[in-house]
């Protein structure tokens, strides 16, 4: 264990995205985490019973099933135990409440009206816990005319505003490749959690947390909102470009049509880095010219900028030529793919990237926690849990439920590991 | 009778020295959750100051945004005097907030090697573009560089066009969020192990790591690279509608199923083989066409409205005008003004709302040093002749 929440300990029914990664930071922190899942309806994040295993996994003996070789899942719950429970049973349900004096916080993140009516929303869980700290995570929130309407990633970006603002300059509004909102609800939970710590600790007072994807995303664009209301400007689709500096973008390099992609990103903030970028391309004609003499002028002529940095990228290498503007003190960057990043050597001195080791997927590099605090170092992060695969250990630590009893209840359906009893699916044992 | 609730972070003051937007949203929440956060700027003001958009007088409203909430005050830490008013709001704080290279408040006497013997209490937060060590460290950065490095960008966008970074600032606020998170978990630490502050090691290529974090795997199980999309249409976003673009996602079956006849696309809804995600992505041309064409001929909120009573996950693009009007947000109270002012726009209000103790944003930008005099008075314990004495030798603004 370690980590700054060695003695914290989170009973979570998160899934998919967002709600397993606000747990899966509190886990990279040293909380003790048990995810708990439903064998009849799995985490969506696990894919389904007879779905495909992954073709980067077919020459891996060990990935048999598809549930537990889902990259999205095991992706964002390092670190956590996992549990089943059928919350649709008696037993399980009762399972579930006797869980929960165990525990300093819940989350979950179903729609709306699943936890009231499991008999399982705040109010219930008080009664049992009175200092519990409860997370609610949903697409618009536990109130308004929209609280009902279900959300993930893929439409909180548009109904959030980051749509609208994200795409090439004349072109259509986009959704990001992997979904932006998630990460951002995730890491918001994870700090509403923190500071509801923080009070409790002081106070040994709970409380309740409400957190809608809508407005946790909506205030990462509010100098937008902001401009719009002050200036009346809905601002447009502006590609890699920025509000007040040029040039800023993205520009491929040598070797852009031989298979892999090459592409170097660089701005210049400031007249110093102008200068040098001017240096580094042996371009001094740049630098006098009256159309990029000064940012303004730049922004003004960016088209004709972007013509010629993008002219004179074409004909470099994307290592060297970053790694001279770097060298002159010029922002910039090559874009990474996942192999790259995989392989970064910051990344992985940073101990950002680990190679995790799961046993059923195989040895994968992953990111691990995305902050570092001097004093308590963590431990190298351990791998997503197979489905219920912490369910009879959990169960006998915490209710004194024996081995005999737990054959009883996985029977029945109410706990074990995989699927339920009598599916009769293609893939798995 | 109203009791007025305590505030999550009221017993702590934060100085924030910071001069990036990751950081100022990092301070910015610390403040919403009520921290009393001291802004220290240079002479002239901090560098957002300087960033757009701007309103017709000038102002800039980046900075009207994320210096919301908090005290400033103007301090030259190049001048020996000022440095040791520094010092003294350090010692007299719990949290500090920076964004320089390695380095750089170390030049002003509160630097790593000092943190031992000086501030042993305090939590340190550095947000930088890419962390505290590593080889990338002197580096400078920005939203470009945190996207490049995270492998973000080469997954977003068109696969025929250039990657594309997150609009606006996006990157910098999620690192702005992660340094809140840390900073937090550092006091919770802190709560168990009094007098033990830490160093905070955040940065922004890594926050923004986590919205690849799935790709990442991805990339590694599918043996290839996933790039970016070939074509936007229904599966990889919003396509468009009558009045605007509109994204149907068609996760679960049911989903899939009631969108079909909301549609009039019964034939596609009977279709029980369509009931499995992977299968419709691997026929994906048997009904994108189909559906879209359907789509195009209705109108976003009634289409949203018609998906959402069905409990369908779907949702219309909107633009921040609509946002600004928007009735849901308006219902929960996220179309905030500062409560020291009756005009001026309406802010995004609390991103969580927590049952005890309140986000509250209580005033808007303050000037730069507007605050000077009374923050020396209550952080640094000065009396008021010395305080004069540092504002006649320019030390104070």
């Amino acid at each position: 264990m370690g980590g700054p929440l060695e003695g914290v300990r989170a009973m979570v029914l998160t899934q998919a995205w967002a709600g397993s990664l606000s747990t899966e930071l509190l886990a990279l922190m040293g909380a003790e985490v048990v995810q708990i899942e439903a064998r009849r309806r799995l985490d969506s994040w696990r894919g389904s019973y007879d779905g495909p295993i992954p073709a980067g996994l077919r020459a891996v003996p060990s990935a048999t099933h598809a549930w537990n070789v889902s990259p999205n899942f095991n992706a964002v719950n390092l670190n956590k135990q996992e549990i089943t429970l059928d919350l649709q049973t008696e037993e399980g349900i009762e399972l579930f409440r006797r869980l929960i004096p165990h525990a300093d916080i819940m989350v979950e993140n179903f729609s709306p009206r699943v936890v009231g009516n499991l008999g399982i929303d705040y109010e219930a869980l008080k009664a049992i816990k009175p200092d519990l700290i409860m997370c609610s995570l949903s697409a618009y929130g536990a109130d308004g005319p929209w609280r009902d309407i279900p959300g993930i990633g893929g439409t909180i970006e548009p109904t959030s505003g980051q749509s609208a603002l994200l795409g090439y300059v004349d072109g259509a509004p986009l959704n990001s490749g992997r979904m932006f909102p998630d990460g951002v609800a995730g890491t918001y939970g994870f700090a509403a959690l923190v500071t509801a710590l923080h009070y409790r600790n002081r106070t040994g007072r709970g409380q309740y947390i409400d957190l809608s994807m809508q407005d946790a995303n909506y205030g990462l664009i509010g100098d937008a909102v902001l401009e719009q209301t002050i200036t009346g400007n809905v601002r447009p689709r502006m590609g890699n470009r920025h509000l007040t500096f040029a040039p800023h973008g993205i520009y491929a390099a040598l070797g852009q049509d031989d298979g892999g992609e090459q592409w170097v990103a660089l701005a210049a903030e400031s007249a110093g880095q102008w200068a040098s970028l001017c240096g580094v391309a042996g371009r001094p004609e740049w630098a006098s010219d009256p159309r990029f003499t000064t940012n303004e002028a730049r922004k003004e002529h960016e088209d004709d900028l972007d013509g010629v940095i993008g002219a004179w990228i074409a004909e470099q290498q994307r290592d060297e030529v970053v790694a001279a503007l770097q060298a002159a003190g010029v922002i910039a960057a090559p874009v990474l793919d996942g192999f790259e990043v995989a392989a970064d050597e910051t990344f992985r001195a940073r101990g950002y990237v680990q190679d995790i080791d799961h046993p059923e997927a195989g040895t994968h590099a992953q990111f691990t926690a995305p902050f570092r605090l001097s004093g308590t170092p963590l431990d190298p992060a351990r791998p997503s849990p197979l489905m219920g695969e912490h369910s009879e250990e959990v169960l006998a630590r915490f209710l004194d439920i024996d081995h005999d009893e737990y054959e009883r209840l996985v029977q029945l359906g109410v706990t074990g590991e995989g699927p339920p009893p009598g599916y009769e699916g293609t893939a798995g044992a | 009778m109203t009791v007025e609730r305590q505030r999550a972070l009221d017993d702590v003051r934060v100085i924030d020295l910071s001069t990036s937007v990751a950081g100022a949203w990092c301070t910015r929440l610390l403040a919403d959750f009520g921290a009393d956060v001291i802004a220290v700027e240079p002479p002239g003001g901090s560098r957002l100051r300087s960033l757009g958009p701007f309103s017709e007088d000038g102002t800039s409203i980046l900075a009207s945004y994320v210096l919301a909430n908090k005290r400033s005050i103007m301090l030259d830490v190049e001048h020996a005097q000022g440095r040791r008013a520094l010092s003294a709001m350090v010692r007299n704080s719990q949290i500090v907030v920076e964004s320089g290279t390695p380095g750089t408040i170390d030049r002003w006497g509160i630097g790593l090697d000092q943190r031992d013997e000086l501030w042993p209490k305090q939590t340190l937060v550095s947000i930088t573009p890419h962390g505290q060590d590593g080889g990338r460290e002197h580096l400078p950065g920005n939203d470009l560089t945190a996207y490049g490095y995270s492998g973000w960008a080469a997954a977003n966008g068109l696969a025929d066009r250039e990657p594309l970074k997150g609009s606006g600032y996006t990157a910098s606020y999620l690192a702005g969020v992660t340094a809140y998170a840390g900073a937090v978990t550092a006091l919770c630490y802190s709560d168990e192990h009094p007098g033990e502050g830490q160093h905070v090691d955040v940065a922004e290529s890594e926050a923004a790591g986590i919205v690849f974090a799935p790709g990442l795997v991805a990339t590694q199980h599918a043996g290839a690279v996933t790039g970016r999309k070939q074509q936007m249409d229904l599966i990889s976003g919003p396509v468009p509608v009558r009045d605007g673009h509109f994204a149907l996602t068609l996760s679960r079956a049911h989903f899939w199923r009631d969108a079909m006849n909301v549609l009039g696309l019964e034939v596609l809804s009977a279709d029980r083989r369509f009931d499995s995600g992977w299968y419709r992505m691997q026929h994906r041309d048997e009904f994108v066409p189909v559906v879209e064409a359907r789509m195009a001929e209705r109108d976003k909120m009634e289409l949203f409205d018609a998906l959402g009573a069905l409990r369908v996950v779907a949702g219309p693009v909107l633009d921040t005008a609509e946002l600004s009007e928007n009735e849901h947000l308006r219902s929960r109270g996220n179309l905030v003004r500062p409560t020291d002012t009756d005009e001026g726009p309406h802010f995004p209000g609390a991103p969580f709302r927590m049952s005890e103790t309140p986000w509250a944003l209580d005033r808007g930008m303050p000037r730069a040093g507007k605050d000077s005099a009374r923050v020396l008075r209550d952080a640094a314990d000065y009396m008021d002749d010395w305080i004069g004495g540092l504002a006649e030798q320019g030390v104070l603004g």
